[in-house]
C-alpha cells in the first residue's frame, strides 16, 4: 500500500467517520416525513416527481463532500439556472451594460409578474422571469445550438461533469409559456431584448430544463464559495470580479417573494427552483445542495428550506452572525473538535 | 456522552474476543449498558464466549448489512449467560458463522457507510453507555473505521517480536487517523517475565500506555473454557486486572 493509496483510504474513511456526515444524517431524518407543500404540476412532467424524494448534499471549500439521501436523483434545474446565467451575461458584456439591461433591485411581486421598472423600463432583477429572459437574451453565439452549448460547458465546469437538456420538459416548458412569452415581447417592446425573441426564449426554456441533481448544486454553490474556482477539478467556472455579483443577487433575490425572510431567517445566498432544488453558500466556507419537489406557497422547497435553517443556525452560517454558533464548523468537518455520539 | 471502543490486535490469536468480553462484562456488572458488536464478519467468534448459539441468533450483523433487518434487531440480550443477573445490562450483535454468509460478504464486500450508521443506531436504540467493536485481526476497511470513530482504541499484543511489528504498523495508522485515546494490552505474557519491566519497554516502544498485563496461565485456560471468566472467578487476579482496565476506560480524558 503506498502513500497515496493510504491518505485517499483514510480521508474516505474520514468522511464517512465525520461527526458533520453524522449531522447531516440526523438532520435527514428529522425532516424525512416533513411532507408539507405540493409538488409543482403546471406542467405534466414536474408532476410525475415521487414527493419523498429528498436529498442533502454539503461540499466544503476545500473538496469534501457529504451525501445524505436521494443525491443523485435527477431533475430540472429550474430558475437556480437564473443566478448561474447572470454570472455568464456579466462575463460576456461587464457589469454595466449587463446592469443597464437588468436592474438588481428585489421585488415583492411574484417570480412570473409581467412589471417592468416604469422609469427605466428594465426587468427588476435577474431572478424574477422578466430579468432571467433579459439575461438569456445577453449570451453570446452566433446560433442558437452555440448559445445553448456555452450554457452547458458553464454549467459543466460548475459542476465537474456534463449535464443535458430534459427535452419533454423543455417542449412542455415551451408549449405552455405564454405567460413568458408575454414578458418578452413587452420587453421587446421598449427595446430591452433584441429581436432574436423566440430563440431567446427557447434558449430560457432549456436552460431551466437542464438536469441536476442535489450534489450537483452543492457543488454548483461551493465553486462559488470558492471565489469561482470548482473545489473538487480546480476549474475555474466563473471570473472571481463577477463572484459577488451573482451571489449578491442570490442574496436579495433568490427565494423569490421569501427572499426578506429568508435572509433574515437563514442569511446565506441562495437560489430555488420549482423542481425541488435549492443551493445556497457560506462564502468562503462551503455550498448546500438540497432536494425535495414539495414547494411552499411561495415556491420554495418546504424541506430545503428546513434544511438550510438548520445548517445556518447550528454552525452559524448566516453572513451577518457574530456570535459564537453551537457548533464548530471545522471541529464537526475535521472530527476532532465534536462528538457527535 | 456514550463511548465507543474497539479492540484490535495485529495478528490473531492473541485472545481479542475474550478480552472484549471480560472488558465489556466487567463494565456491564459496575451497571452500565453495554452493547458488543463482533465485527469479525471473516471468522466470528465472540459468540461462543457469551454462549450464543448460531440457532438462537437467526438475525446477524450481516443480516443488518444486506438491509434485511435493523441492528437493533441483531442485538440480543447475553448478560444472562455472562452471569449478570439484571436484563438489558449486556448485548451482543453477532457476526453470521453461516459459511454462505460469510462467502457473500467477501465476494460482494459492504458498504462501511451503512456499518458507521449501524453502530449509531444501535447506541441510540439500546442508549448504550459503551459500545465495544470486535474487530477482525490485521488492517481492513473496518478496523480503519473502528478506529476513526472510537473514543478508545485498546491494541493487544502478545510479548513476541511479530506482534510487536505489526503492532507498531496498526499504531503509525491509528495516529493518522488521529485516533482519540489508545491503550495497549499485553496478553499471554509468561509469569516468569517481570511484568513491571515489559510495561515499561512496551510504553517506551510505541509512546502510548500499557492498560493491563494478562498472563497466559494455564489454569485460565481451563476455568475459562466457556462462560466469561471475569464473572464466575471475580477475584481472581485476572478479574482483577480486568477491572483495572476498565477503570481506565470509565475515566474522563
Amino acid at each position: 500500500m503506498s502513500k497515496g493509496d493510504f491518505s485517499s483510504l483514510a480521508s474516505s474513511i474520514q468522511a464517512v467517520a465525520s461527526p458533520f456526515r453524522q449531522y447531516l444524517n440526523d438532520l435527514h431524518e428529522r425532516y424525512q416525513g416533513a411532507l408539507d407543500g405540493a409538488v409543482a404540476d403546471y406542467i405534466p412532467e414536474l408532476a410525475l416527481a415521487d414527493p419523498h424524494w429528498f436529498g442533502i448534499c454539503v461540499v466544503t471549500r476545500e473538496g469534501q463532500v457529504f451525501e445524505v439521501g436521494d443525491c443523485d436523483q435527477l431533475f430540472t434545474i429550474q430558475s437556480i439556472s437564473k443566478a448561474f446565467v447572470y454570472g455568464l451575461a456579466l462575463e460576456d458584456h461587464g457589469r454595466d451594460y449587463v446592469n443597464s439591461k437588468v436592474s438588481v433591485e428585489p421585488t415583492g411581486e411574484a417570480f412570473n409578474a409581467i412589471v417592468l421598472d416604469e422609469v427605466t423600463n428594465r426587468p427588476y432583477n435577474p431572478m424574477v422571469n422578466a430579468g432571467a429572459i433579459a439575461t438569456a437574451d445577453l449570451i453570446k453565439g452566433d446560433s442558437a445550438t452555440e448559445r445553448l452549448k456555452r450554457m452547458l460547458a458553464m454549467f459543466k465546469r460548475y459542476t465537474g461533469r456534463d449535464l443535458d437538456v430534459n427535452v419533454p420538459v423543455f417542449l412542455s416548458e415551451k408549449a405552455t409559456g405564454f405567460r413568458n412569452r408575454a414578458i418578452a415581447y413587452l420587453m421587446l417592446n421598449f427595446g430591452m431584448v433584441t429581436d432574436r425573441v423566440d430563440e431567446t426564449l427557447d434558449l430560457y426554456f432549456q436552460q431551466c430544463s437542464i438536469m441536476v441533481n442535489a450534489k450537483d448544486l452543492a457543488m454548483m454553490a461551493a465553486t462559488l464559495a470558492n471565489g469561482g474556482i470548482n473545489p473538487v477539478t480546480g476549474e475555474r467556472a466563473l471570473d472571481e470580479h463577477y463572484v459577488q455579483d451573482v451571489i449578491s443577487v442570490m442574496l436579495t433575490c433568490g427565494m423569490y417573494d421569501y427572499s426578506g425572510e429568508w435572509v433574515y431567517r437563514v442569511g446565506l445566498p441562495a437560489k430555488s427552483g420549482v423542481g425541488g432544488g435549492i443551493t445556497a453558500l457560506a462564502p468562503g466556507k462551503l455550498g448546500i445542495g438540497t432536494f425535495s419537489p414539495p414547494l411552499d406557497a411561495k415556491g420554495n422547497s418546504y424541506r430545503g428550506i428546513k434544511v438550510c435553517e438548520d445548517l445556518s443556525r447550528d454552525f452559524g452560517l448566516h453572513l451577518f452572525n457574530v456570535a459564537k454558533a453551537s457548533r464548530d464548523l471545522d471541529g464537526w468537518l475535521s472530527g476532532s473538535g465534536a462528538d457527535s455520539w | 456522552m456514550p463511548k465507543v471502543v474497539s479492540i484490535h490486535s495485529y495478528r490473531g490469536g492473541t485472545g481479542k474476543s475474550n478480552f472484549t468480553a471480560n472488558l465489556a462484562t466487567t463494565l456491564a456488572v459496575q451497571g452500565h449498558r453495554v452493547g458488543v458488536v463482533d465485527t469479525d464478519v471473516p471468522s466470528p467468534g465472540i459468540h461462543n464466549i457469551f454462549s450464543l448459539e448460531p440457532e438462537q441468533a437467526p438475525i446477524t450483523l450481516n443480516s443488518y448489512l444486506w438491509g434485511e433487518a435493523t441492528i437493533e434487531e441483531a442485538a440480543y440480550d447475553v448478560g444472562g449467560a455472562a452471569g449478570i443477573a439484571e436484563a438489558g445490562r449486556l448485548f451482543l450483535v453477532p457476526s453470521s458463522v453461516k459459511a454462505d454468509d460469510i462467502a457473500r460478504v467477501l465476494k460482494d464486500g459492504y458498504d462501511v457507510k451503512l456499518l458507521n450508521d449501524g453502530f449509531r443506531k444501535l447506541v441510540k436504540a439500546l442508549e448504550l453507555d459503551y459500545l465495544f467493536i470486535d474487530t477482525h485481526p490485521g488492517l481492513s476497511k473496518e478496523t480503519f473505521l473502528s478506529i476513526a470513530i472510537s473514543h478508545v482504541l485498546i491494541l493487544i499484543l502478545r510479548p513476541d517480536k511479530q506482534d510487536y511489528q505489526g503492532t507498531a504498523v496498526t499504531i503509525d495508522i491509528a495516529r493518522q487517523l488521529n485516533v482519540r485515546r489508545m491503550l495497549l494490552a499485553i496478553n499471554k505474557a509468561y509469569s516468569s517475565l517481570n511484568f513491571d519491566v515489559l510495561r515499561q519497554k512496551v510504553e517506551e516502544t510505541y509512546g502510548a500506555p500499557v492498560a493491563g498485563i494478562f498472563p497466559l496461565s494455564e489454569e485460565v485456560v481451563q476455568l475459562a473454557s466457556e462462560g466469561v471468566f471475569c464473572t464466575k472467578f471475580p477475584g481472581h487476579p485476572v478479574s482483577r486486572e480486568f477491572a483495572k482496565v476498565a477503570a481506565q476506560i470509565t475515566a474522563e480524558g
